[in-house]
């Protein structure tokens, strides 16, 4: 019944200076709009990053010969058997989560043309699989991808094409090591020419046929890495170490998730999420001071009405309780506004995202992955929970100075204060 | 014979202030007996503010004794005190006091509330004594919108509702004009004759002196003196 009461004043006390009590609120909402809505966009980005990062790179799910992510030597690959103990786990476990998959078989070596001789990153690959599994064949500029049935065709950057100056149909020569110690080459045609918009993709890297490279390095059935792309990229840990488990028992082979074997994607998303966050600490701490000033200024402004209550009977605690309630109704008021505004706000962009391309025409690099200049926000249950959780917290510790206060006082002193 | 409603003795009351520490009070010590209509006279800074917050447990005593209805509250716990004053002490303010968020039906029920009465038996109460004191039709209002005398009633209203055994009001009438002013006192008179409530309250009024059954006369936070009136026309 007494709790009924003190809530009860409390709401009051918050309607009763509806100028103040808006401006706070609004300050607030407006800050935890932006919260949210800078967070859905760090969010949406992170995962347009990871989504490129991993189909450029090894999967969601990367599974190798253990030496293989530091060496990057072809003598670490895994062989025919592995492949298949490999591929029949990855089927056993994570059937239901798998989007596609594509065995890459990669090797360093040289491109040579009339025009010269470029250092270049080599991988065979299942042209049918990859072009499901990767968007490469959706930055191609002149030509065409990789097809099934292609033998001695090659995909290449833009830049290599300049550096060799090849254009499609003609050919060139790739040497390497091969899986003997020899160094052999193997002449190969243009099939189409791509651009990523990351030079050191576009002037190094060069799709083939993997029959053609495994014939060529004499690596049958082998494969450097075999990736795997879920249908969603929070269940990479879960996959990993179910895979992992799996596979304990086969030495040769190596589960890796996206962050293992993309670190510098990685370490680039922790950065900026860092930055997020420190960013986000300052925003929120920015709130916890409205609200606190909000809370202060009318507590110093009601010492005698403090005063009366607690002559009344209410007693210290109780007093305080009712100064606590008003920040969590103000918080509560302009946290509920702000999340929704902030996810109103999010959905916006929902469909047709938020066009950055006056600031990144072609997109960007970062951390090693394309950014498309387009970035789709994303939100989840978790985040609005997350953000509940905190603005909740805030309210709570800007509150209880004030209640504190409220709770202190020299009655008295109060009640004559404003006589 | 009367019971004690208040007894006070050899209260001192001094604040540590620098360079020489304030002595408010000085040694107080009296007896009220219940029903009574007791008036604290004296000139400001005699201590009639800081007795009646002595007496209602708002300040602590420095030393000496006090007692309400036989119980001594020197003792008390912050929280012992808060629920003795919701039970047993109604206060009346000079500046009204009034909670600006309520309207004067939820001022006046307020102590009721705190006590956990129904609804109902709220209103029942607040209606008939608002009846009495003429504040019908001004139940909705909030504080804002009621004179200083409405105001007053209000407070007075809200103190003597919930029918405790004491009130304490400190200079009741100083805010009000003329009229006003003999209006709450006859309120309270009334109150006083009809409930039987104990009435103690400091005044530099001459007008509310006359009035009262007994004036206590401070100066220097001490007693200077302590006279019965005979023309008093409330309680017995």
């Amino acid at each position: 019944m007494r709790l009924t009461v003190l809530l009860k004043l409390a709401m009051r006390s918050v309607g009763r200076n509806t100028r103040r009590s808006a401006l706070t609120a609004v300050a607030i909402a407006l800050g935890l709009a932006l919260l949210v809505f800078s967070r859905s966009l760090a969010e949406g980005a992170y995962d347009e990053m990871i989504d490129s990062g991993v189909r450029m790179g090894s999967g969601h799910i990367a599974i190798q010969a253990p030496e293989y992510l530091a060496t990057g030597k072809l003598e670490h690959r895994l062989e025919g058997k592995e492949v298949r103990i490999a591929s029949k786990a990855v089927d056993d476990v994570l059937k239901e989560s798998l989007l596609a998959w594509a065995p890459r078989l990669s090797v360093n070596g040289l491109a040579s043309s009339t025009a010269g001789a470029v250092p270049v990153r080599i991988e065979g690959v299942d042209p049918e699989r990859e072009r499901i599994f990767s968007n490469i064949e959706g930055k191609l500029q002149e030509g065409r991808y990789l097809e099934a049935g292609d033998r001695l065709h090659a995909y290449i950057g833009t830049e290599l094409a300049q550096r060799l100056d090849l254009q499609v149909g003609n050919r060139f020569v790739l040497t390497a090591q091969s899986a003997l110690g020899d160094v052999e080459g193997q002449l190969v045609r243009v099939a189409g020419i791509f651009q990523t918009g990351i030079p050191q993709v576009d002037q190094s890297l060069i799709h083939i046929p993997i029959d053609t490279a495994r014939e060529w390095l004499h690596t049958p059935d082998a494969a450097s890495t075999l990736a795997f792309l879920l249908n969603q990229s929070g269940l990479t840990d879960i996959g990993v170490e179910t895979l992992q488990q799996e596979l304990e028992n086969e030495p040769k082979i190596r589960v890796l998730g996206w962050r293992e074997s993309s670190p510098e994607l990685a370490a680039a998303i922790r950065l900026d999420s860092t930055g997020n966050y420190i960013f986000h600490s300052i925003l929120l701490a920015i709130i916890a001071l409205a609200i606190l000033n909000a809370i202060m200024i009318s507590v110093l402004g009601r010492r005698r009405e403090f005063g009366v209550l607690r002559a009344m009977g209410l007693t210290a605690a109780e007093t305080g309780l009712v100064v606590f309630l008003e920040g969590l109704f103000l918080t509560a008021a302009s946290g509920v506004a702000g999340i929704t505004a902030g996810l109103l706000f999010t959905w916006g962009f929902f469909r047709d995202g938020l066009d950055f391309s006056i600031f990144m025409e072609e997109g960007v690099e970062f951390g090693g992955s394309l950014m498309d200049p387009v970035i789709i926000p994303r939100f989840s249950v978790e985040q609005i929970l997350i953000s509940t959780f905190v603005i909740v917290t805030i309210g709570t510790l800007s509150s209880l100075y004030p209640a504190l206060r409220a709770s202190k006082l020299d009655v008295a002193e109060a009640i004559k204060f404003e006589q | 014979m009367r019971k004690t409603a208040v007894r006070t003795t050899d209260v001192w009351k001094i604040y540590p202030q620098e360079p020489d520490p304030v002595e408010a009070v000085r040694g107080v010590s009296l007896q009220v007996e219940t029903g009574d209509f007791v008036a604290m006279a004296g000139p400001s800074g005699s201590g009639k503010t800081t007795m009646l917050n002595l007496i209602g447990g708002l300040t602590r005593p420095s030393r000496g004794g006090i007692w309400i209805d036989d119980r001594e509250i020197t003792e008390m716990s912050d929280k012992a005190l808060a629920q003795l004053r919701l039970e047993r002490i109604g206060f009346v303010f000079q500046s009204y006091n009034l909670l600006p968020v309520l309207t004067a039906l939820e001022n006046a029920e307020f102590t009721l509330l705190l006590r956990g009465v129904a609804k109902d038996e709220r209103r029942r109460k607040v209606l008939e004594l608002f009846h009495k004191i003429g504040l019908e039709g001004l139940e909705e209002r909030k504080p804002g919108k009621l004179s200083g005398g409405q105001q007053q009633r209000v407070a007075v209203a809200r103190a003597v509702v919930a029918d405790p055994a004491l009130i304490l009001a400190d200079e009741p009438t100083a805010n009000l004009d003329s009229t006003a002013s003999s209006d709450l006192l006859d309120v309270m008179e009334q109150l006083n004759r009809d409930h039987g409530t104990t009435f103690l309250f400091s005044t530099h009024d001459p007008r509310v002196m006359e009035r009262s059954r007994r004036l206590i006369t401070l100066v220097d936070g001490q007693i200077e003196s302590d006279k019965r009136r005979n023309h008093f026309s409330g309680s017995p």
